[in-house]
């Protein structure tokens, strides 16, 4: 509720570069848009990576374009309307993770000419070891059940059903925001989002 | 109108993501970090909005010099009146012209 009231009074600020008085007032102008940014990008970083995993299917080259993501948008964006960063994060966010598709496919190809290699061994990280939110064990290995089979589903879906499908489901964007976030009309956004949620049903009938 | 399947699905993914661990959570954060601190320090950035005029300066140039290739060597006028009043040179003075005048010429451009 705190994050709300706070939200909303972000929400009725003037946009950075907008004021024209003294150095001052841009100074706080750009305090208050760092708070806003760093309170918008705390509350998707965490959904946005889902998805970018979703769609890469690596952790690191997820956290790559979430970080990317994060970096274009205060770089490029910061300056307009807070209730459009939603939407411009997730397109910066679904090109990134379509950029990256490619390069993949690319090196892919190269790589199959190339003779086998292993990757070096990961480090022990205490971090990455540590203990995350628990529900009971029983709760615990219904979820991970549950996660794994949906997880691998949404995998994979064709990347604009499986955009529209987290877009809308998962981040909550409605028909506008998505449409827009995709780059397609609400139409298009509509039908894949349909689509996803049939082959989804298809194969998650009876688990879900 | 959502559907108990859309529900389902949301908080499985919801848990997912809340799930995260902290390795991943630590990442996030620095990756946050690093993208806010570009407001705090706009001035080290200054430069990138020079980079697209400069290149396409840089360009220019270089196209010019390609178009236009190596210089030629150009004689200079006291060269010139030197060959035209050499002894040795008469194709350069038809008959019917002074070369006196060439001589004065050179004279005056020595001068």
């Amino acid at each position: 509720m705190t994050a709300f009231v706070t939200l909303a009074g972000v929400y009725n600020t003037p946009i950075l570069g907008s004021v024209s008085g003294g150095g001052r007032i841009k100074d706080q102008d750009s305090m208050t848009t760092s708070r806003a940014l760093d309170q918008f990008l705390s509350g998707v970083e965490r959904r946005a990576f889902k998805i970018a995993q979703l769609g890469l299917r690596n952790d690191d080259d997820a956290l790559d374009a979430v970080q990317d993501a994060m970096m274009k948008l205060v770089q490029s964006y910061a300056s307009r309307p807070v209730d459009e960063w939603r939407p411009l994060f997730y397109r910066i966010l679904a090109n990134g993770i379509r950029d990256m598709q490619r390069r993949r496919t690319v090196r892919g190809r190269i790589m199959a000419w190339l003779p086998g290699r292993v990757d070096e061994e990961e480090e022990f990280d205490p971090i990455a070891e540590a203990p995350s939110h628990d529900a009971g064990p029983a709760k615990r290995l219904e979820l991970d059940e549950a996660m794994g089979v949906l997880e691998t589903a949404v995998a994979a879906l064709p990347p604009r059903q499986q955009q529209a499908f987290l877009l809308r489901n998962f981040e909550g964007l409605d028909v506008n925001e998505t449409a827009s976030a995709m780059g397609c009309s609400e139409g298009s956004v509509k039908t894949h989002y349909f689509r996803a949620l049939e082959s989804l049903r298809a194969k998650l009938g009876e688990v879900f | 109108m959502t559907t108990d399947f859309e529900k389902r699905t949301r908080e499985v993914l919801e848990e997912s993501a809340a799930r995260l661990d902290g390795h991943t959570r630590s990442r996030l954060t620095q990756a946050r970090h690093a993208a806010l601190a570009q407001l705090e320090n706009p001035a080290r950035n200054w430069w990138r909005s020079y980079v697209p005029a400069g290149a396409a300066a840089a360009v220019a140039v270089l196209a010019v010099v390609i178009w236009s290739g190596p210089t030629q060597p150009v004689a200079g006028p006291v060269e010139d009146m030197e060959i035209l009043a050499d002894a040795d040179a008469p194709d350069f003075v038809e008959d019917g012209e002074d070369p006196e005048f060439y001589e004065w010429a050179v004279g005056e451009v020595e001068s």
